[in-house]
């Protein structure tokens, strides 16, 4: 079985592993942002994600239509941003005014009762129906491999994304004050930053990265209430090889997993595809168990 | 002392007529409050949400043509509907059975989708003494163990693969592909074929690729499968998997020049033109019921008002669980008792009529025949784009042979 494929076949497994690893990578990203910022995880970013794809289908198919799905995409970041900020200002936030004492296991049950309450919400109104917005793109040809349209164009504005998210970090004054919490919550308020509006903007930008791919891959992966499980689970997994809070890390590891998922699946079987990641997953905690980005923990 | 003997005369009579109008209440009571068929089906993630939702609305349309159509049970008793959640999860289906026959009263369970789910509580059904009937569960084991209280009214693996294989035989394949999901449904429809092709001598190459029920991204199968170089793709997928091979094969140049069998009535559903507007053009598939075949009555009945309240025609899984709550009303009729022992009994003798003019009972058959019911399987071919199924050109219809 081992290396019994052509290279042609190798080539294609190889660039469907590097597009899929630039939106998995988007996913971890806002996983991790939100991490680095707030100290806490976010276990609904599937459901933004979820949501960002049900935005997406329903102003391409009912208002702009697939030639204008690139149009769509601003919309579907800037409405799931404002949901995020409300999440996080009537939800998250009492845990930073309130003197909650385990902001960890306080944030864990939110969140995870709100993955509950979005999915069957969608259930509920959605029905039993998947939907997709279409896409008119055509089939790319790159040498000899023939990708499907809608795939490529995802992963060319995944990276743009991803390069927009890089300029707004470290070119502009809130990107500046997101890194600076991110380093040290209790620095940034002393030099008279509002941390807490911080902490909504932090949160609306993640979960608006999650939201930005689901828009990407609604035409290629449908639309339907539990269609964010999947990215859930990939998101956490590159946030361990990456490491914690490193958006770096994130960036990388989900490159990693897209094309070890890829490799694995070209040159043993794809039956056990969702396997290479945890096998990637594992080793790499055996030689470094902070992830390939991930900081050692400084305690006095 | 006579005054004594007085007062205990009195206050014996008092307590007998006490208790003697308490039981005429109890009785009175129970030969007037409704009757509970329990439900359940998947109607969260991970299991097929959308199928949980069809089979949940024939199900209540079921109670509602009892109670409106057939004025009820043993004399006037409303039929009521109990509806749990199974996820797709074995121990929640288990702690929904329990539920329903311990706290909610249900005289038999029917809405099982997930193979797993059913077998798992079937083995609960057989120590508590509660019927089931299996809604859509295809898995041989769910009537292969032969315990008197599990039934089931729809199509077995064995009979779908003699189905496709007749059909692959017939149209002269030679190089057949499977994409199937690694559930009970997907191995046992991929090891059911594979035997059967051997068993029959025939010279067909088969390549199976297997993939998670959860994955989105199918491209590394299709890739496989494209390499085998196949001239037919048969899709074992269920649901939302079933229309990312669609879609991802088109995507990767396989299909449609490589045919394509979907195992299930998957494209019939309401959105497939909305989710394949091009390659949902030229798919075959399996279904269980075509519009050419006659209703029933009340099977007539269920298409008219699932239209008026859904407006959209009915679809199998909806036909099915309606059928089973009808078979389940005759069979309390039949026992003239709520007895879940006596109900199991008449279901295990009788034959019921259903949502098809055909005639449904479950024989004491061999193997996983046993209290099985299976509808024809048809082989239906979407010709043009937009058709609508119960347009779609029937190829043929295969019929169990016993």
């Amino acid at each position: 079985m081992w290396l019994a494929v052509s290279p042609g076949l190798l080539a294609q497994f190889t660039l469907a592993g590097l597009m899929m690893g630039v939106l998995y990578a988007l996913m971890a990203l806002g996983i991790t942002f939100i991490y680095g910022v707030m100290k806490t995880i976010n276990w609904a970013m599937g459901e933004f994600y979820m949501i960002g794809s049900f935005v997406q289908y329903l102003i391409v198919s009912h208002l702009l239509g697939p030639d204008l799905w690139w149009l769509a995409l601003p919309a579907t970041a800037a409405s799931v941003f404002v949901l995020g900020m409300l999440v996080q200002r009537l939800l998250l936030r009492p845990m930073f005014v309130g003197g909650v004492e385990r902001r960890d296991e306080y944030a864990t049950v939110i969140t995870i009762a709100l993955l509950l309450l979005l999915r069957s919400l969608a259930a509920v109104i959605n029905g039993p129906y998947q939907h997709t917005p279409g896409s008119h793109l055509p089939d790319v040809t790159l040498g000899p491999l023939s990708v499907p349209g809608a795939e490529v164009a995802a992963a060319v504005v995944g990276v743009l994304v991803l390069g927009l998210f890089f300029l707004l970090l470290h070119r502009t004054w809130p990107g500046l004050a997101l890194r600076a919490a991110a380093q040290n919550r209790i620095g940034v308020q002393t030099a008279g930053v509002d941390l807490l509006r911080l902490d909504m903007v932090a949160f609306g930008i993640g979960v608006s990265l999650a939201a930005v791919a689901g828009g990407l891959l609604a035409p290629v992966y449908l639309v339907y209430p539990t269609n964010g499980a999947v990215a859930t689970t990939k998101g956490f997994e590159i946030i361990v090889i990456g490491g914690l809070g490193s958006i770096w890390g994130a960036l990388v590891g989900g490159l990693l997993l897209g094309l070890a998922e890829a490799l694995g699946s070209a040159l043993i079987a794809p039956a056990y595809q969702n396997a290479y990641g945890f096998l990637l997953l594992i080793l790499l905690l055996l030689i470094r168990p902070i992830g390939l980005f991930g900081e050692r923990a400084r305690v006095v | 002392m006579q005054v004594h003997r007085l007062v205990w005369a009195a206050m014996a009579l008092l307590v007998v007529t006490a208790t003697a109008c308490g039981q005429n209440r109890l009785q009175s009571s129970s030969t007037t409050q409704p009757i509970t068929v329990g439900l359940i089906t998947p109607l969260s993630p991970p299991g097929d949400v959308a199928s949980g939702q069809l089979i949940q609305r024939g199900a209540e349309l079921g109670v509602e043509y009892v109670n409106s159509q057939l004025h009820g049970v043993l004399g006037g008793r409303k039929l009521q509907l109990a509806v749990e959640d199974s996820a797709g999860k074995n121990d929640q289906g288990v702690n929904d059975y329990r539920l329903l026959v311990t706290e909610k009263k249900a005289v038999a369970v029917t809405g099982f989708f997930h193979s797993s789910v059913n077998i798992a509580v079937n083995e609960v059904a057989h120590q508590i003494g509660v019927p089931t009937i299996s809604t859509q569960g295809s898995a041989a084991d769910i009537t292969a163990k032969h315990y008197p209280e599990t039934f089931r009214t729809h199509v077995i693996d064995p009979i779908r693969v003699s189905a496709w294989l007749q059909w692959i035989q017939e149209r002269g394949f030679k190089r057949v592909a499977m994409v199937a999901e690694t559930t009970d449904y997907g191995v046992g429809l991929v090891d059911e074929t594979q035997r059967q092709a051997r068993a029959k001598g025939l010279d067909i190459a088969f390549d199976a690729e297997m993939f998670d029920h959860s994955a989105t991204d199918l491209t590394p199968q299709l890739l496989k499968v494209k390499a085998f170089d196949p001239d037919l793709l048969i899709n074992i997928g269920v649901g939302t998997p079933m229309d990312l091979i669609v879609d991802q094969a088109r995507e990767v140049g396989l299909y449609p020049q490589v045919p394509m069998l979907v195992s299930y009535d998957g494209p019939v559903r309401p959105q497939w033109w909305q989710l394949h507007p091009q390659d949902g053009n030229g798919v075959y598939f399996i279904a269980y019921y075509s519009p050419r075949e006659p209703l029933s009555n009340a099977g007539q009945w269920l298409a008219r008002r699932y239209q008026e309240r859904y407006h959209e025609p009915p679809v199998y899984s909806s036909l099915s669980a309606f059928g089973d709550v009808l078979v389940i009303a005759e069979a309390i009729q039949r026992a003239n008792s709520a007895d879940p022992r006596k109900i199991t009994a008449a279901l295990a003798s009788g034959s019921f009529s259903s949502w098809t003019k055909a005639t449904v009972s479950f024989p004491n058959a061999p193997g996983a025949y046993y209290h099985t019911w299976s509808p024809p399987v048809l082989i239906l071919h979407y010709t043009q784009p937009n058709q609508d199924w119960q347009h779609a050109e029937l190829i043929e219809t295969y019929s169990r042979k016993t």
